[in-house]
């Protein structure tokens, strides 16, 4: 019995837990959302952390990243072309290549590359400002955080999953071409007007915002979890354990909900 | 000031102190960074300017809190345990100088423990 009650405890606590973070995301998202509109915002400070952070998040990874899609694409789109042909299905090879590459794949790898590389260090520096003082000292100087430190960082995290799934799926596309009808323009008439079936404004539309979604959950969660951390310096490692599952769990969760929305 | 109000840890001393009037002042980045460089030469510490906190000596970063403070143009400035921040020099005399460099007409508090007053009567 008391097994018992102690597991609805811990199960009840669990959940009060997981609501308690949802809110206080949400909550933040919010605040972040109204300080958008506010003129007071856009300082130039401000613009040059925006600026900042798009160049660390997408500009100076940009060869890396597209070397990675570059050999990912070429796996999934060879792999695809050869399946299709064997199974005597060789005219869907191209509507096939970019329904699974440029909406599904490539956005999502692009999430998973940002958040591993960009959403670690955004969740560990805000960890550290927080566990530092750091956030406190710049309140008191009247130099607010939201709008210094952390709305750029939403901001750049956006912007930059949006560039770098959109270049990705370019890639992609032009890969496709390639594979499925050689470097002659022969193909060139059929695989356009495959595109734009594919890609009407719900499309569109629709990866745009999932897109949007993944930026903020790679940048928005890290900050949320790095504001958590307990003043205490061996908490940081734990802080960033937590920023980055909430992280993946996050990206899954927009991947399967985007799948049901269009699919089911 | 204190030690438990620290610097921001990736940013140079002068964008340390050049954010306030960006944000205070709405000043834009070139006059806010002259101002803040201006600050620095009064207090004889120019040379800090680019440095980042964890590049300075106890002493650079004291000077660069103390920008940091003077630039908010507040009445009052309170040194909260100035030996915590200055533990490389004999601060008294140190704070001294630097209060005699400030262009500020306020008033500086130095909130200090007892046992260190005999400091200050050196």
């Amino acid at each position: 019995m008391n097994a018992l009650a102690a597991s609805i405890e811990s199960l009840g606590a669990k959940l009060v837990g997981w609501f308690t973070v949802g809110y206080g995301i949400f909550a933040f998202l919010a605040r972040a959302l109204l300080l958008l509109i506010e003129p007071a915002t856009w300082n130039r400070a401000t613009f040059d952390v925006v600026i900042k952070q798009v160049y660390f998040t997408a500009v100076q990874i940009l060869h890396v990243f597209l070397g990675y899609a570059l050999v990912i694409s070429w796996l999934i789109i060879s792999i695809i072309v050869t399946t299709a042909r064997d199974f005597g299905l060789a005219e869907f090879a191209s509507e096939m290549t970019i329904r699974v590459l440029v909406l599904e794949l490539l956005p999502f790898l692009t999430a998973l590359f940002i958040a591993l590389r960009s959403g670690s260090a955004i969740n560990t520096e805000v960890a550290l400002m927080q566990v530092n003082n750091e956030l406190d000292a710049l309140a008191h100087c009247k130099v607010p955080p939201m709008q210094f430190e952390f709305l750029p960082r939403l901001i750049g995290g956006v912007i930059s999953v949006i560039t770098l799934a959109g270049l990705a799926g370019l890639l992609a596309l032009a890969m496709g071409y390639l594979a499925i009808h050689g470097a002659g323009t022969a193909g060139f008439d059929s695989y356009t007007r495959t595109i734009a079936n594919i890609f009407d404004f719900t499309i569109v539309a629709g990866l745009l915002a999932k897109c949007a979604l993944f930026g903020l959950a790679v940048t928005l969660i890290p900050v949320t979890a790095g504001l958590e951390t307990p003043k205490k310096l061996f908490m940081v490692p734990v802080s960033v354990l937590r920023g980055m599952m909430r992280v993946f769990f996050a990206i899954f969760a927009i991947e399967v909900v985007s799948l049901a929305l269009k699919y089911i | 000031m204190s030690h438990e109000l620290p610097l921001r840890a990736n940013l140079s001393a002068l964008d340390n102190i050049a954010l306030i009037p960006i944000y205070r002042g709405h000043f834009n980045v070139a006059e806010s960074n002259r101002q803040a460089l201006h600050l620095l030469e009064q207090l004889g510490h120019a040379a800090i300017a680019p440095l980042r906190d964890p590049d300075m000596s106890a002493a650079q970063r004291f000077v660069t809190k103390l920008a940091r403070a003077l630039i908010l143009h507040r009445p009052r400035l309170v040194i909260d345990r100035p030996g915590a921040m200055l533990y490389d020099v004999p601060y008294p005399v140190f704070l001294r100088q630097l209060a005699d460099k400030a262009d500020m007409t306020g008033t500086w508090e130095i909130f200090d423990f007892s046992w260190n007053q005999p400091l200050y009567r050196e």
